[in-house]
C-alpha cells in the first residue's frame, strides 16, 4: 500500500512530538515546531518518497535555529509563556515525566540530542548518524554516556529528595 | 565505556556482538546489573511523555430530513400524534426532577499555581478550582448526575494528575489514567 501523508502523519506526529520535547524541554516550542515541521515537509518535499529523516532534519534544525535566534536577541517567548497553548490542546505533560524531562536538559546538548532520537524514533544508528551530521561510531559512543549520564543525575535527584 | 550495552538496548548487535555480549554477561556481575539498571531506565525515557484528555466526538452530522421521512408516511404520522400525547400528558403530569448531587473535589497541591479538574461532568471543559489560603489544599463543589462519572485534575495548565485517593483508575488510550467514581446520593 502506498503510504498518504495523512497516515504518514498520524504515523509520525507522536514521535516527532516526543523527540522535540526531549529534546527542548519546552512544551510551548514542541508544539510549534512540530505543526511547522511538517507544514515544511509537504511544501518542499510532496510527491517524493516520505523519508523519516527527512523529517526529524526538518524538525531538528528548526529547534537549533531557535536556539541560536534566543542567544542573539532577548528572549521573546518570556512574554508569551503565561498564556495556555493554542495548539494540540489536548496534550499535557505526563506528571511522571517531568522530572526525566528535567534530568535530559542537564545533559550536554550533543549527547541530548542523539539520545532524544534514539529514543524518540524507530531510526538506526547509521540514519541518526546522516540527520546529526556525526559518524555511526560517534553516535554509539555518544549515546551510551548520554544514558550514563542521566542514570547519575537521576540518581542524585533521588538522593535528594 | 560498555557500548555494547546500548546497542543492546537499541537492536544494534552483529551475532558477534551477541556472543561476546552474553558472554560478558555472564562473566561480569557489575556489567550485567548495569545492564539490567540502564534497561529499566530506558523504560522511563521512552514511556509516554503526554496524554491527552479525550476528544470530544463530534460524529456525523444529523439529518433532519431522514429523521423527519418516517413521520409523514401514513401511520407515522399516527404514530407521532400517540407520541405527541404521551409526551404532552408526561409533561403535565407532576413529578419530581431527577436530583443532582452536590460534590466536593478536593486536592493537595502546595506547589502548583493553578489546579483545574475537568470530566464527563463537565464536558471535558476546565474548571479551575480554588485555593483554600495557604493551605496547600485547592477544592471545589460541583454539581454531578447520579452514576458513573471520570475525571482527572490539570496542574498548572499543563501536567494532569488522576485523584491519588480514588482506586479506580482508566487508561485512556493515551497512556495516562483518568479517575472513575459513582456519584450517589448520600444518605
Amino acid at each position: 500500500m502506498k503510504e498518504t501523508y495523512s497516515s504518514f502523519y498520524r504515523a509520525h506526529k507522536d514521535k516527532l512530538f516526543g523527540y522535540l520535547i526531549r529534546l527542548s524541554g519546552d512544551y510551548q516550542l514542541a508544539c510549534d515546531i512540530m505543526q511547522e515541521s511538517f507544514t515544511r515537509f509537504l511544501e518542499r518535499y510532496a510527491g517524493k518518497p516520505l523519508n523519516p529523516s527527512l523529517l526529524y532534519t526538518i524538525a531538528r534544525n528548526a529547534v537549533l535555529d531557535d536556539v541560536r535566534k534566543r542567544t542573539q536577541r532577548k528572549d521573546y517567548r518570556e512574554l508569551i509563556d503565561d498564556q495556555p497553548p493554542d495548539l494540540e490542546k489536548q496534550m499535557l505533560i505526563r506528571e511522571d515525566y517531568r522530572n526525566v524531562l528535567a534530568a535530559m536538559q542537564q545533559l550536554e546538548k550533543t549527547e541530548r540530542d542523539i539520545l532524544a532520537l534514539t529514543v524518540s524514533s524507530n531510526m538506526t544508528y547509521r540514519e541518526i548518524a546522516a540527520v546529526a551530521g556525526i559518524s555511526e561510531a560517534n553516535v554509539k559512543v555518544k549515546v551510551h554516556r548520554a544514558r550514563i549520564r542521566l542514570k547519575k543525575i537521576l540518581k542524585m535527584e533521588k538522593n535528594d529528595e | 565505556m560498555n557500548e555494547i550495552i546500548s546497542m543492546y538496548i537499541d537492536d544494534e548487535m552483529t551475532l558477534d556482538d551477541k556472543i561476546a555480549f552474553i558472554e560478558k554477561i555472564r562473566a561480569d556481575i557489575f556489567f550485567s546489573d548495569e545492564t539490567m539498571g540502564l534497561l529499566q531506565q530506558e523504560k522511563l525515557i521512552r514511556s509516554e511523555v503526554v496524554e491527552r484528555l479525550p476528544v470530544l466526538d463530534t460524529g456525523p452530522r444529523f439529518d433532519w430530513k431522514k429523521f423527519f421521512k418516517p413521520f409523514f408516511q401514513p401511520m407515522g404520522i399516527v404514530a407521532s400524534a400517540l407520541a405527541a400525547l404521551i409526551v404532552l400528558l408526561l409533561i403535565y403530569t407532576p413529578h419530581p426532577a431527577p436530583g443532582l448531587i452536590t460534590e466536593r473535589f478536593v486536592i493537595f497541591k502546595p506547589d502548583v499555581s493553578q489546579v483545574e479538574i475537568t470530566g464527563t461532568f463537565t464536558d471535558w471543559k476546565r474548571i479551575p478550582m480554588n485555593k483554600i489560603d495557604d493551605s496547600g489544599y485547592w477544592e471545589i463543589y460541583l454539581n454531578l448526575t447520579q452514576g458513573e462519572q471520570r475525571f482527572v485534575y490539570i496542574l498548572d495548565n499543563r501536567y494532569s494528575f488522576a485523584d491519588p485517593t480514588m482506586p479506580a483508575r482508566e487508561r485512556d488510550d493515551f497512556g495516562g489514567e483518568n479517575s472513575i467514581f459513582y456519584a450517589a446520593q448520600r444518605i
